[in-house]
């Protein structure tokens, strides 16, 4: 039943949940929140990153997140294209970019699925390592080493795209440009090329990303339904392109789901994140840290 | 380090809108040369041009820097940006949502710009110390005199050899006007820069420029050789000294 412990044990997982949902969402942010791409295909890189982990980890027994860091430079390079092609076919053309962005976007999520499905079955797949299946505990607590590892490897890469977007010259454009696209193009930066490189940091970061969802917990090929309404969630209520904000979002997110699941068990987790975005847009669309 | 812009028989429009009809202009090197104007006479568009920012129909831009032309109409704004020309441009156009110092370390984007960081900020910073106090402080939030230092404080960040300013005047106090334009006139002398500025007020441009062209629905209609022949001229009298037409 209900007691001060079990609340404690749901708030202290719900942070290290929350962490690493902000690593998941935190392309997002950039994508969605800077660059105001729809890009609801997010979850589905996100989860295709995790079966590229998959692989090397099978085949070669690579470590779930040296694979992660392995596979960072071909999202990258994915990421450029993904931006081109959005680009030239509707950014270009102004307008309704956004109704079709989505279109374009949903469209491609649903083939990644598809793909993954041909490729790998629609069985779960998992990874390992030393790290994965063992647990720290003290106490009546035990938490699992693969959420601290998690944890605490998305934590360092959310501060550290957050020091990268404040304090370098690219940065510092990234967050410029859709302020102002024609006042950057004074400062002598060519906005499309500047959006393309951060589609393209968005997509690689979810090398390391797609690293850590299949290292809290098996992957399946249609998991990213279930992050559309988390990475959205988390990317709104921060406020739109705030970096700090998408990990404080995040982790009141992992709080509210680790409490609920604590108390009413696992089926009303995946509710959570779409109610929170719902609550949010109607009292605060801003988000908490928006523009 | 010699920098010259030439202007010739520049058309330039926004579709059916013609802006601008065989404007004809040059600016040498050292020289503050004031663009005078009503509203909608075309100023903005002329800066425009120079930056690349909107093509013109006909007619040629030629920056020549130590004896080398280069063709503006050509050049993307983000090459222009690297020849050394820079523009503050009308409404500031600042990053709202950035602050002080983030929108003045964007305006030393440009690579040429970097290595000269620290000596830049230390001369916007001693021009403009009230951009020091706030430079944490978001641009957006900021009053509009503050606004306006900050936007051409950043355009001294890319060092350019070629100012352009477009109407720093406009939505100031008479006193604020005044000092916007003494600064400038000051930042151009330790600089060494070349300056182009459009203005609608034309006592307080001419303090600091050396002539001046008066541009009338998209022409030009008064080329000055000096502030003297520009305050004798007819169409000066009958639009800005408030003699009868
Ligand atoms: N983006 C645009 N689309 C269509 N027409 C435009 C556009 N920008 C300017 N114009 C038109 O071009 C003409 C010249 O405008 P421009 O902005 O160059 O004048 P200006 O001298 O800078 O005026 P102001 O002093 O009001 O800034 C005007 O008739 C204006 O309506
Ligand atoms: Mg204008």
């Amino acid at each position: 039943m209900f007691s001060m412990d079990l609340l404690l044990g749901a708030v202290v997982l719900g942070v290290l949940l929350g962490c690493f949902y902000a690593a998941v969402s935190v392309g997002l942010s950039i994508s969605f929140g800077l660059l105001d791409v729809p890009h609801v295909a997010h979850p589905a890189f996100l989860v295709l990153a995790s079966y590229g982990v998959y692989q090397l980890n099978e085949t070669y027994d690579i470590d779930p997140l040296l694979a992660g860091l392995a596979i960072t430079p071909l999202f990258f390079l994915f990421g450029l294209l993904a931006y081109r092609v959005y680009y030239e076919t509707f950014e270009k053309r102004g307008t309704d970019a956004g109704v079709r962005g989505i279109a374009f976007f949903f469209g491609i999520a649903f083939i990644i699925e598809v793909l993954i499905i041909l490729q790998f079955g629609v069985d779960q797949r998992s990874v390992t390592a030393t790290y994965i299946g063992k647990a720290w505990r003290f106490g009546e607590y035990r938490i699992p080493i693969r959420q601290l590892v998690a944890f605490a490897v998305a934590l360092a890469l959310t501060i550290l795209l957050a020091v990268y977007l404040s304090k370098t010259f690219m940065g510092r454009a990234i967050r410029a440009v859709a302020q102002d696209e024609e006042a950057l193009r004074l400062m002598g930066a060519n906005p499309v090329r500047i959006k393309q490189f951060a589609f393209g940091i968005a997509t690689a970061v979810l090398g390391i990303a797609g690293a850590l969802l299949i290292i809290v917990a098996p992957v399946e090929p249609t998991l990213d339904r279930a992050y559309i309404g988390r990475t959205f969630c988390v990317v709104v209520m921060a406020g739109l392109g705030s970096i700090s904000g998408t990990l404080i979002a995040a982790i009141i997110l992992g709080v509210a789901e680790s409490i609920v699941l604590t108390l009413f068990g696992a089926s009303w987790a995946p509710a959570i994140s779409f109610a929170m975005l719902l609550v949010v847009l109607a009292v605060r669309p801003q988000g908490l840290f928006g523009r | 380090m010699a920098l010259s812009l030439a202007i010739e028989g520049l058309d330039a429009g926004y579709g059916a809108v013609k802006a601008l009809r065989g404007v004809t202009l040059h600016v040498e090197a050292g020289e503050t040369v004031a663009l005078l104007g009503t509203n909608g006479n075309g100023k903005s568009t002329l800066m425009k041009c120079v930056m690349g920012l909107v093509r013109p129909d006909r007619g040629r831009l030629t920056l020549t820097i130590d004896g080398r032309a280069h063709d503006l109409a050509r050049l993307p704004a983000e090459a222009i940006v690297d020849l050394g020309v820079a523009l503050v441009p009308e409404g500031r156009r600042l990053f709202p949502r950035l602050t002080v110092l983030e929108n003045l370390m964007l305006g030393a984007f440009r690579k040429a710009a970097r290595s000269a960081i620290e000596r830049n900020l230390a001369l916007a910073y001693e021009t403009f110390p009230a951009l020091k106090e706030r430079r944490s402080q978001l641009a957006g939030t900021m009053s509009g005199g503050q606004q306006q230092m900050l936007a051409i404080a950043r355009a001294l960040m890319s060092s350019p050899r070629l100012l352009l300013i477009d109407e720093p005047s406009v939505g100031l106090s008479p006193l604020l006007v005044s000092q916007t334009i003494a600064k400038i006139g000051e930042l151009k002398q330790r600089v060494g820069l070349t300056v182009l500025m459009a203005e609608q007020n034309f006592n307080q441009a001419i303090r600091i420029a050396d002539r001046g062209y008066i541009i009338v629905h998209g022409e030009i209609a008064v080329a000055a050789q000096s502030v003297e022949e520009l305050k004798a001229n007819d169409i000066v009298k009958r639009l800005y000294l408030g003699g009868v037409a």
